[in-house]
């Protein structure tokens, strides 16, 4: 498949690499053109503009950081006018924006689809992404075997906005989970007793989750090098607390963690992974 | 001095009469012709034709969107307020709006004052407002002959924006201490005691406050018809919530304070007075 790719992130590189590798053409686009480097050399094309990454494709992704530079370059993939085009945008913006920018990418002639995703830095390189989307069957169809190049749980949750929605369901999970296993962590030190033991005993039990074992070992390791930004979790769970307000929903937990990811920016933390809320709960109660 | 008003809902009427009342000539543009009826002022077909013939104009409308249309729009302020005119502001809005609006008018050489207020609609009657400032102090006092018809405490909070975060900080204060106030006599009424007896045990001590006096009676008397809609409390939250992000500065209670007026709103109560989340606990 003729594919354009925009965004060339920490995420957006390995994804664009494994569409490569799953031997589909991929045109590039970077804001910076230094990152346009390593998929230049791997044999992608590249462009000049956001527009012209767009002509001649039959499927335009983007990977891109907030909801106005999905407006933006999506605008100028529609300004290109190529005919039957499928647009994906795999960042995570609030599901009111994803839904506003698929009305006018639709009145352009463009079918939109929000196909966010979840599985970090790691996933992206594996190629085993989670993938929720949401728009119509048919550009979802279209769209999909370069979707499944990077991704292995690959839903169409429903109409436009729906994998916004699923998303920020996500980091809903992801966000109380990281914290609640912080907490725990913090709760079995201050008490003297051994993290990980603490950790061992619980993955055998109700408490089991990815998070608690996967986060629980960078935490007892200490390795707070990103993985996710602790800074884009606090971003997602604003969109998560922006629509939670507009429609009148009382998200208590969610409020609190996302109060506590607020501090992390605020206190330095923000270019470290999420598990580093472990080092301010230690912080707060005078464990560091 | 000629004066004009915008924006004559439960908060603006009142102030608008107490500065006719001193001897001022009232201008007004309104949305709907009947909000003017009564009054004997100059009713003008745009916000920018009500600029061109006043010296001072106030604004009380609800969000930042709203002052920002009325000051900015096609139709708006900017396009007939003299260089040397004044726009007294005296919605709650974001303080990041108050300072880009302040921006755009003083390119024109047009000052503005942000001037939010406490005090509720009984304080607008009373002419016994909060007012808080932010903008230039030689504005402020340009107009404050005018404030004083309005309201007793007028503090210069610092620039343009200021008076907003003010009015930010006593919003968290406020809905945070009825939460409380709610709590506390949910708390009272679940234990089988009497919770104007409550009420009135704690106006004497320390946990003594306007709230617990004003909003606590509402709520022992189940009057929940609305002083201020609890739905601009909502509104307000919004504002600070996205403040204290913006800052990086955690703000664990407001946000959870905001998750009981996220559930008021839900329960259909924002047309009713903030005291219903007394509402909420029992409902939920």
């Amino acid at each position: 498949m003729k594919i354009g790719f925009i965004g060339l992130g920490i995420m957006g590189r390995p994804m664009a690499l494994n569409l490569l590798k799953g031997g589909h053409q991929v045109t590039v686009w970077a804001r910076r053109a230094e990152s346009m480097q390593p998929l230049l050399a791997a044999g992608a094309a590249g462009a000049e503009s956001p527009a012209a990454v767009a002509r001649g494709q039959e499927l335009v992704i983007s990977m891109v950081a907030d909801a106005p530079d999905v407006a933006e370059v999506m605008r100028a993939v529609a300004s290109a006018g190529t005919p039957d085009l499928v647009a994906a945008d795999m960042s995570t913006i609030a599901p009111a924006a994803a839904r506003r920018i698929g009305e006018d990418l639709a009145a352009a002639g463009v079918d939109f689809i929000d196909a966010p995703v979840s599985g970090g830095e790691v996933g992206a390189i594996a190629g085993t992404l989670s993938i929720m989307a949401g728009g119509s069957v048919a550009g979802f169809a279209r769209a999909k075997p370069a979707f499944e190049c990077m991704g292995k749980n690959i839903v169409h949750v429903g109409a436009p906005g729906a994998g916004q929605v699923t998303k920020a369901a996500n980091q809903i999970v992801t966000g109380m989970g990281v914290l609640a296993v912080a907490e725990a962590m913090a709760f079995a030190s201050k008490n003297g007793v051994d993290c990980g033991k603490v950790r061992e005993a619980l993955l055998g039990g109700f408490a089991y989750s990815k998070i608690l074992e996967n986060h629980g070992q960078r935490m007892l390791d200490r390795n707070f090098k990103p993985g996710f930004k602790s800074w884009m979790h606090e971003k997602d769970l604003n969109i998560v607390m922006q629509t939670a307000h507009e429609l009148g929903l009382c998200l208590p937990g969610s409020a609190a963690t996302a109060q506590m990811f607020n501090a992390m920016v605020g206190s330095g933390l923000g270019e470290e992974d999420s598990i580093a809320v472990l080092k301010l709960l230690e912080k707060l109660s005078g464990q560091s | 001095m000629k004066v004009g008003f915008i924006g004559l809902g439960v908060m603006g009427r009142p102030m608008a009469l107490h500065l006719q009342a001193a001897g001022h000539e009232l201008h007004v543009w309104v949305r709907r012709p009947q909000s003017a009826a009564g009054l004997g002022a100059v009713v003008h077909a745009t916000p920018a034709a009500l600029g061109a013939a006043c010296e001072v104009v106030f604004t009380v409308v609800t969000s930042s969107a709203d002052v920002e249309a009325v000051a900015l729009g096609a139709d708006g302020l900017i396009h007939g307020l003299a260089p040397g005119s004044v726009l007294v502001d005296c919605s709650t809005i974001a303080p990041d709006a108050a300072r880009r609006i302040a921006a755009r008018l003083g390119e024109k050489g047009i000052a503005m004052l942000d001037a939010p207020v406490s005090g509720g609609a009984q304080g607008a009657i009373d002419a016994t407002l909060a007012i808080m400032a932010g903008g230039e102090a030689a504005v402020l006092e340009r107009v404050r002959p005018l404030l004083e018809k309005l309201g007793q405490r007028i503090v210069h909070v610092g620039p343009n924006g200021a008076g907003q975060v003010a009015k930010a900080c006593n919003q968290m204060i406020m809905v945070a201490a009825i939460e409380a106030v709610a709590e506390a006599l949910r708390l009272a009424a679940a234990a089988g005691v009497d919770c104007a007896k409550v009420r009135q045990a704690l106006a004497g001590g320390s946990a003594a406050s306007r709230v617990l006096e004003v909003m606590g009676r509402r709520m022992v008397e189940r009057d929940f018809t609305a002083g201020i809609e609890a739905r601009l409390h909502h509104k307000d939250f919004g504002l600070v919530l996205e403040a204290a992000r913006r800052s990086g500065v955690p703000v664990a209670l407001t946000a959870s304070v905001g998750q009981q007026l996220n559930a008021l709103m839900a329960m259909g109560l924002g047309k009713d007075d903030t005291s219903s989340l007394l509402r909420v606990l029992e409902g939920g």
